[in-house]
Parts: C-alpha cells; sequence; structure tokens
C-alpha cells in the first residue's frame, strides 16, 4: 500500500490545490481526490515519457526544463508550455542572480585570504 | 536584546529553501519521473521544478471541468465519477481515458458481481 502512494503525488496537496480553484463552499469527496492524485501522476509520467524520448533521439543522457517544455507543447498543451517557458526563464534569471551573489562573496573572501597569506 | 533580523525570516520562511514555495514535494516528482521509464536516467535540477507548476495547471483544469459536471447535476460534492466524465469529455486527457474507465468497469464489475452472488 505505501509502495503504491510513493508513485503518485501526496493527496493532500492535490486536495489543497483542488480546493483553491473551487468556491468555498464546493466539496470534494475522498475518491474524487483519489482519482485526481492518480491523473495527475500519469500526467507527469506521460510527459516525461514524450520529453525523454527526444532526450534519446538527441543522444542527451539528462531530462531538463526545456525538454519538459517541449514535450507540453508536442502533447498538446500547448498553453501549459508558453507560461512553463516563462517560469523557467524567471527561475533560471533568479538562479543566475544567486550564483552571482555567491561568486562575488567567495572572490571577496579569496582576496581577504591572499592578503594574510602575503603578511 | 538581540531582535531576530530580516535575515533570519528568509532562513526560516523558506523563500528558497529546501522545501521551498513549491506546491508539490520535488523529490517525489523525481520518483515518479524515474519510474515512468526505465530511459530516464539524469533529471536536472529544474525538470521537477517546471513538473510542480505544470501539475498546478493541469490539477486546476481538470477541477474545473469536473466541477462543471457536478453543477449540472445539481450537486455540490465532486465525485471521482466528475473527474472521469471530465477526462473523456476533454481530447487533451485522452491519456487518462484507460485510467477512469478501468477504475469505472472494475466498479461496475464489482456492483454487478455481488448482485449475482
Amino acid at each position: 500500500m505505501s509502495d503504491e502512494h510513493e508513485k503518485m503525488l501526496p493527496i493532500a496537496n492535490v486536495g489543497r490545490m483542488m480546493k483553491k480553484i473551487l468556491p468555498p463552499s464546493a466539496k470534494i469527496s475522498r475518491e474524487a481526490k483519489e482519482r485526481m492524485q492518480q491523473c495527475a501522476s500519469e500526467f507527469i509520467c506521460f510527459v516525461t515519457g514524450e520529453a525523454s524520448d527526444r532526450c534519446h533521439k538527441e543522444n542527451r543522457k539528462t531530462v531538463n526544463g526545456d525538454d519538459i517544455c517541449w514535450a507540453l507543447r508536442s502533447l498538446g498543451f500547448d498553453n501549459y508550455s508558453e507560461a512553463m517557458l516563462r517560469y523557467l526563464q524567471n527561475f533560471r534569471g533568479f538562479e543566475r542572480e544567486n550564483a552571482n551573489q555567491s561568486n562575488n562573496c567567495k572572490a571577496y573572501k579569496g582576496e581577504e585570504k591572499d592578503e594574510e597569506s602575503n603578511i | 536584546m538581540r531582535q531576530p533580523g530580516a535575515y533570519s525570516k528568509l532562513l526560516s520562511g523558506g523563500v528558497s529553501g529546501k522545501t521551498g514555495p513549491h506546491s508539490l514535494p520535488l523529490a517525489r516528482i523525481k520518483k515518479i519521473m524515474k519510474k515512468s521509464s526505465e530511459d530516464v536516467k539524469m533529471i536536472s535540477g529544474e525538470a521537477p521544478i517546471v513538473f510542480s507548476k505544470a501539475c498546478e495547471l493541469f490539477v486546476e483544469e481538470l477541477t474545473k471541468r469536473a466541477w462543471l459536471i457536478t453543477l449540472q447535476g445539481k450537486r455540490r460534492t465532486m465525485q471521482k465519477d466528475d473527474v472521469a466524465s471530465a477526462v473523456i469529455t476533454t481530447d487533451i486527457f485522452d491519456f487518462l481515458v484507460n485510467l477512469v474507465v478501468e477504475d469505472r468497469n472494475n466498479s461496475t464489475a464489482a456492483v454487478a458481481a455481488n448482485k449475482l452472488g
């Protein structure tokens, strides 16, 4: 039983996402959440399979964010694909800024160490 | 007396911490991706993050469509068959048809078996 749950998204998270989009008075049966949990997990498998095929054809070993975006478009999820490309660009910009900031810190510390060794 | 600074809030709030602002656990997403095919060997760090957002959009869309069916039935509680009907009536969700119909067939078969027995 626990094995099955390991292969799916947590039902609590799925339930929260469903509630967020519905009116406050709406109720969702446990079985409906379970079904959504299965569907969402299958969605990941389906899109990953397509992305992985593309990587395989291009002799690449690593499935990356662009592959996921491409797979979404290829499978008919055009609007998701566009939204994900924007999300990915923002995320990469954020990561670059973080990397630059930590590089600056390291460089500053490096300079301090050099000064100490000169003495 | 020492006061907590703005930076400590960032650390406890987890803007870019292990859990982060994502609505789904990234490790679980990665597990599901690996299970999807033996060909999937390596996954970049950003792929589960993209999926976290994509799954949100997916769940939102399927939920909205299922809810319309719930309302058509003059009900306020979404049932699993509402989700199944939403899948069946949406072209891009064709890949889920076997998943939801199989379940339906199993439950119908179980009811039929009970009646006979």
